[in-house]
């Protein structure tokens, strides 16, 4: 996929996620309990002015908003794109909720609903002073369904009536999606295929912003997107490689209670080493000092110094995005097809190895659950194996014997060449040695970035055994559980990532029923209580949530890091 | 005149059969490399439907030998793409169109050579000064604490990795010292005092690298050099030894060092990549990595022909210099 995309859903290029996701992003996620919300690095009350410099390792490529694959509409992109609803800019879990954005709700359902109304607020407009409409709505969401502008999330494609074979405006000859209804130019209306309780989240993706028909230019359309939001582009580089932005003067705050807006300019500069920004971050000086990251955590050098200097300390962020990294099996595959195998390696593996294997316990938090541990998502404390810190050996050398295994056992686990990643060599190695102590003896096969994805994503060339991760495309238990349990989402000629071939009509129908639900409240305990049920299975074994630990520079003011997206959110930070 | 001539024809003949072969390679090469390139443009979580649209956009349906075709006709008669809502031409030369960000190669590659050359001619000048200054020096304080001080240092520079030493002198000058600017990428045209200083480090640290060959080289060829029959008449002539070093016998040890640094120079187009990585200088080489990364095929095949084209280039520059610092060197 396009790192552009950051986020979420990608799920699989895990290697980069530490970097990937922040940029665009945006993920942000809680505050650790001491440095928290509000606080900033510097004191005082935020101001409006200055120039803040977003200092990145990913750039921001492809900013058109039918391309960008972003959780909850991205960190850069949301300050251009305004869309029907939007992620809650607060700290923590508050900011785990979806709230109107160009909307006046977040959606009107039907009563099973399959059909949910927007309205928009009044006096809403571009950047040129013309007004927005419900109609250009409808044409963004369209344009990403054109092969030009592939890259988006799927759900559009899934959900909307229609959606699987309609190819986009440039080759319907001009007549549209007939699921998306514009009955005028403050309404608009969509019909899905089935009950979607969650389609407030999916309206928080860039593909809901606004795109006027009349300056759509296809590819070339994401060099001047047209703004609806509080800062326009005024220059995009290299595909995103250095972004400039500048106050829309026809952004109305009093249409957007979200996006503070503080600074006058935002000057995103990407491509550049990780260890350059945290130094630059870290030394603060001249325009650094009003920097920040999204995509780059600290490294093991300003880790071991943040320890020691409170100063510096009192410039970190820690957010949590929702994020598993996990073992993966394929039962079609020998010996993994016999659960007491599967689950005789849940019981060996060392998940406090695997931890330091990714930077210790600043950086990613041991995992029993699929679902992230936040309750948004439902999260249900339990494990099923419990290996301890540190793995239990002789619990699995029984199952092994159970098994037929008494003598050992060897396996071959498959893992991405990246080095560092949370899918890596590093954390390989961990669970081989851990592995071992339960007398599995474990062969590694690592396999170069493309090949990786291809290989594990394939139906036909998935290994039995190997390390894969998953992210939110919001946070909530669907779009974590589906794509992996769900057994008709196994994609035979594509890219699949339901890897253990879980096909269980009870899963997929407590799926179906969970999704009619509207009151997320409601859903959520439920989604918790169907990983538990799925994880009785052994199909994957959790092993970590990533944390994000990321500085920023002297001057900058209102940091608010959110469940949502784990990083700070632009729109709410401050310079003067 | 005349044999300069030839041998220029030749060489410009001899560049486009080069050229032409790497294409050709280039596309086999990724004919056969794992990673599905559709499926990466179009996301991970695209279903096949949409990943064969994509496929089929980029072109990639049609037999190997015709996309070839389509890429040799846009180098000498230009191509169209579309845009979705319209016809984008690209003019001959057309290296064709990222598959991954619909950018034209062409444009692409032609807004990051002065960002590659900026740092390839700075580092160029650098290396020859520190290279050149060295192997004159311990040729001349041949044996001594000196030499020893100066093989040492050049020798440490070469054998420590770019992201070694750059990242320490970025700690130290930028970090600690607070004596030079974060090194960041600025056009000339935009300011060239800025240009100059957030270019120095990346200079120094690529120069570094470079110069001990440079030094052991000059070194070497001063010292067979100065062994000459007519060098040793110059000392019965009573000249002195500064004379000797620095006029005589420099002239003739210096041609070998030239022609390797014009190859150096060329080559440096497309392979500074880690130097352009760490100080994040948006050049050529950092391009290729990433094109490679996403199987971005008409990207990787222009960059490799642009520096295929600097380092043949940079060949029959070599020659030539060869040739006027040494009289006895004919071109052919």
């Amino acid at each position: 996929m396009r790192h552009t995309s950051i986020s979420s859903g990608n799920v699989a290029r895990a290697a980069a996620i530490a970097v990937v996701l922040a940029v665009g992003a945006v993920a942000c996620g809680p505050e650790d309990s001491g440095a928290k919300s509000a606080g900033s690095a510097a004191s005082g009350t935020p101001q409006k002015g200055g120039t803040l410099s977003v200092l990145n390792n990913e750039a921001q490529t492809d900013f058109d908003p039918a391309r960008l694959y972003t959780s909850g509409g991205g960190n850069v992109p949301s300050l251009v794109f305004r869309t029907l609803t939007t992620r809650k800019r607060a700290s923590g879990a508050e900011g785990t909720k979806v709230v109107p954005d160009l909307a006046t709700d977040t959606g009107r359902p039907n009563a099973d609903a399959t059909v949910w109304t927007y309205t928009l607020k009044d006096g809403l407009k571009y950047e040129d002073g013309s007004p927005i409409t419900t109609a250009d709505i409808k044409y963004g969401i369209e344009r990403s369904f054109a092969a030009e502008l592939s890259g988006g999330a799927p759900y559009l494609r899934d959900w909307l009536v229609g959606g699987a074979k309609y190819t986009g405006p440039y080759k319907d000859g001009g007549k549209g999606l007939d699921s998306i209804e514009t009955p005028d130019a403050k309404t608009i209306v969509f019909h899905l295929n089935k009950p979607e309780g969650e389609f407030p989240f999916l309206a928080t993706q860039t593909q809901f912003a606004p795109v006027p028909k009349a300056k759509d230019n296809g590819t070339k359309y994401e060099e001047h997107p047209v703004s609806s939001g509080p800062y326009k582009v005024v220059k995009n580089e290299n595909d995103g490689e250095h972004l400039v932005l500048e106050r829309n003067p026809n952004w109305s705050e009093a249409t957007d209670p979200e996006r503070k807006a503080y600074p006058d300019t935002i000057d995103v500069r990407s491509g550049l080493d990780q260890a350059v920004i945290n130094q630059r971050l870290s030394a603060s000086q001249g325009p650094d000092a009003a920097a920040v990251t999204t995509d780059t955590n600290l490294g093991p050098a300003e880790l071991a110094k943040v320890t020691s200097d409170k100063q510096l300390a009192a410039r970190v962020g820690t957010g949590h995005f929702g994020y598993t990294n996990y073992i993966a099996f394929n039962p079609n595959v020998k010996p993994f097809d016999n659960p007491k195998v599967r689950q005789a390696i849940a019981y060996a593996v060392d998940r406090s190895s695997a931890v330091n294997a990714v930077g210790g316990s600043s950086l990613a938090e041991p995992a029993t659950t699929f679902l992230p541990n936040q309750k948004a998502f439902g999260y249900t404390p339990y494990d099923p194996f419990p290996a301890g810190a540190s793995g239990n050996a002789d619990k699995a050398k029984e199952l092994l014997k159970e098994a037929g295994y008494a003598d050992g056992l060897t396996v071959t686990l498959t893992h991405s060449n990246a080095k560092g990643g949370p899918k890596g060599p590093e954390v390989a190695t961990a669970l081989q040695d851990a592995l071992k102590k339960a007398g599995i003896t474990v062969k590694l096969q690592g396999l170069e970035g493309n090949d990786y994805n291809d290989t594990v994503a394939s139906t036909k060339k998935e290994p039995g055994f190997f390390l894969r991760g998953w992210g939110a495309d919001w946070p909530s238990g669907g779009p974590f559980l589906a794509p992996i349990f769900d057994g008709r989402q196994i994609v035979q000629d594509g890219a699949n990532f339901n890897t253990g071939f879980l096909n269980d009509p009870s899963v997929n129908n407590e799926i179906d029923e969970i999704n009619k639900l509207t009151d997320l409240a409601a859903a959520a305990p439920r989604w918790g209580a169907l990983d538990k049920k799925i994880g009785e299975q052994a199909v994957v074994v959790p092993l970590f949530h990533p944390v994000y630990k990321r500085l920023v520079g002297k001057d900058v003011k209102n940091v608010v890091i959110s469940d949502w997206t784990g990083v700070l959110d632009i729109s709410q930070v401050a310079v003067k | 005149m005349n044999g300069f001539t030839g041998f220029l024809l030749r060489r410009i003949a001899g560049a486009v059969f080069v050229l032409l072969a790497l294409s050709v390679v280039v596309y086999a090469v990724f004919y056969v490399a794992p990673g599905n390139v559709a499926q990466i443009v179009c996301g991970e979580r695209c279903s096949p439907q949409q990943v064969a649209l994509v496929h089929d956009k980029l072109g990639l349906d049609d037999p190997l030998y015709l996309q070839y075709g389509h890429f040799v006709q846009g180098i000498f008669a230009g191509r169209d793409f579309s845009s979705g809502t319209g016809v984008v031409h690209c003019s001959a030369p057309c290296l064709g169109q990222s598959y991954r960000t619909d950018e034209q190669v062409t444009d692409l590659i032609l807004g990051k050579l002065p960002v590659t050359g900026s740092l390839v001619i700075g580092a160029f000048a650098l290396w020859l000064l520190i290279g050149v200054g060295t192997g004159v020096l311990s040729a001349w304080k041949r044996g001594g604490v000196v030499e020893r001080l100066l093989t040492w240092l050049t020798l440490a520079g070469t054998s420590t990795p770019v992201f070694v030493i750059g990242l320490l002198l970025i700690i130290i000058l930028c970090s600690t010292l607070q004596w030079l600017p974060f090194p960041q990428y600025v056009p000339f045209t935009d300011n060239p005092e800025q240009w100059f200083w957030g270019l120095l480090l990346p200079w120094f640290s690529l120069a570094l690298i470079e110069s001990a060959k440079y030094a052991r080289l000059t070194r070497s060829s001063m010292l067979e050099t100065l062994a000459e029959d007519h060098v040793r008449t110059f000392r019965a002539y009573g000249l002195t030894e500064r004379a000797i070093v620095g006029r005589h016998a420099l002239r003739g040890a210096v041609a070998p060092v030239i022609a390797l640094s014009a190859l150096d120079a060329g080559t440096m187009f497309g392979s500074a990549v880690l130097t352009e990585t760490l100080f994040g200088i948006p050049g050529i080489g950092r391009q290729l990595v990433e094109s490679v990364r996403t199987v971005d095929l008409p990207v990787v095949v222009g960059v490799v022909l642009t520096t295929g084209f600097f380092v043949v280039l940079a060949n029959a520059v070599a020659d030539v210099l060869y040739a006027m610092a040494d009289r006895r060197v004919v071109l052919s």
